[in-house]
């Protein structure tokens, strides 16, 4: 004799789940299922994070090296891709323009990878250059563009690299680009570049005093220089430059 | 006819809430679902809709496991047997008869589903 459908039923020999202590034994292992699954869900995302962060220090550290290769010749250019680094982002921040760019700090450290393409004697000459001697050093953005562009995380680094000897009223190289045809972190760029440049000892003159330097940013605003991006860069030259991390080396 | 492509999974148990349980469990995890109530509708189904798995209960009236599970094609089906009875005689027994799983109730939701998943890539 066959019972018809067993769902009406309850087998003697095995009561399942309607007997409530088996109900309950079942419910409380469904309930360690989800816990266990959940801990190692969060341990899980917990070790991701320290691997992407590992990544990204990784990722900055080899950027670095490549840059520093360009410029492992001379010890001040190493201290102020650096600090141009630390205050484009700094500018950029301020700006609240820095979370749509992320890799333009990258772009910063290598603004002069193209100069691998500049044959030595031009780079180093003592004198003025000839023009066909400019001709050849105003192709660096170009062929830093090249280098970098490749590569797949940097591609606003890369419009960086190409465009920060470009100038606000379009007087720059090498495309002539004026106001926001220029990116961006370029525009920042070339504040940043030009007043670490005014603050630190160079061969030819002592650092100008942060004043002069500001003096000059504000002059040369709307000609070289973004206006916004010097009005953004003054209350923040005050905090950061005179700690200047790293200090600014004196000679 | 299914068109899951060999993730079918029947389900045989006489209780109405484990078949529930077991079923929303697999359903979860994308696998389609068919029940049966007992060991000759097992059988006859299991010729019909083709399942992967089966994950059958041992004590049920009428047929019980161990002979459905003697009777299913091995080389077409795996089997899970799903059972209250925590008895190694018993586990023997349904290896013998060509049950692939042992697990005993209460069963962990995450156990079955990667028993499933494993059996279906074999």
């Amino acid at each position: 004799m066959r019972p018809d459908s067993g769902a009406d039923l309850i087998n003697p020999l095995d009561p399942g789940l309607s007997d409530p202590e088996r109900f309950e034994q079942q419910l409380h292992r469904l309930a360690q299922d989800a816990v266990a699954a959940y801990r190692k869900a969060k341990s899980r995302a917990s070790e991701l994070e320290v691997a992407l962060a590992t990544l990204e220090t990784a990722f900055l550290e080899t950027v670095r090296s490549l840059a520093f290769v360009v410029e492992a010749k001379d010890a001040y250019t190493g201290q102020h891709l650096e600090r141009c680094r630390v205050y484009g982002v700094a500018v950029m921040k301020e700006l609240g323009i820095h979370d749509d760019y992320p890799d333009a700090q990258y772009g910063f450290l290598l603004h002069d990878a193209g100069k691998v393409g500049v044959p030595e004697r031009i780079l180093g000459k003592p004198g003025p250059l000839t023009a066909a001697e400019w001709r050849v050093m105003r192709t660096h953005p170009l062929i830093g563009y090249q280098i970098v562009a490749g590569i797949p995380f940097l591609k606003n680094a890369a419009e960086i690299v190409r465009s920060h000897h470009e100038m606000f009223d379009g007087s720059g190289y090498p495309a002539g680009l004026r106001r926001d045809e220029i990116p961006v972190p370029a525009r920042v760029f070339s504040v940043v570049d030009a007043f670490d440049a005014m603050t630190t000892d160079r061969p030819y003159r002592a650092a100008l005093s942060l004043d002069h330097a500001l003096g000059e940013l504000q002059r040369m605003a709307g000609t070289q220089f973004d206006p916004d991006v010097v009005k953004a860069f003054l209350p923040l030259a005050e905090s950061i430059a005179p700690a200047g991390l790293p200090e600014p080396i004196p000679r | 006819m299914s068109d899951s492509k060999g993730r079918v999974v029947l389900v045989v148990d006489d209780d109405d809430m484990i078949r529930r349980l077991v079923r929303t469990v697999l359903e979860a995890d994308e696998f389609e679902v068919t029940e049966a109530t007992d060991g000759e509708s097992a059988l006859a189904l299991a010729s019909t809709t083709e399942p992967a798995v089966v994950v059958l209960d041992i004590m049920m009236p009428g047929l019980d496991g161990v002979e459905v599970c003697r009777r299913l094609d091995h080389d077409r089906v795996k089997v899970i047997v799903l059972t209250a009875r925590d008895d190694p005689d018993l586990e023997n027994d349904c290896r013998e008869a060509g049950a692939n799983a042992f697990v005993t109730k209460p069963f962990s939701s995450i156990e079955l589903l990667d028993l499933v998943a494993e059996l279906i890539a074999t």
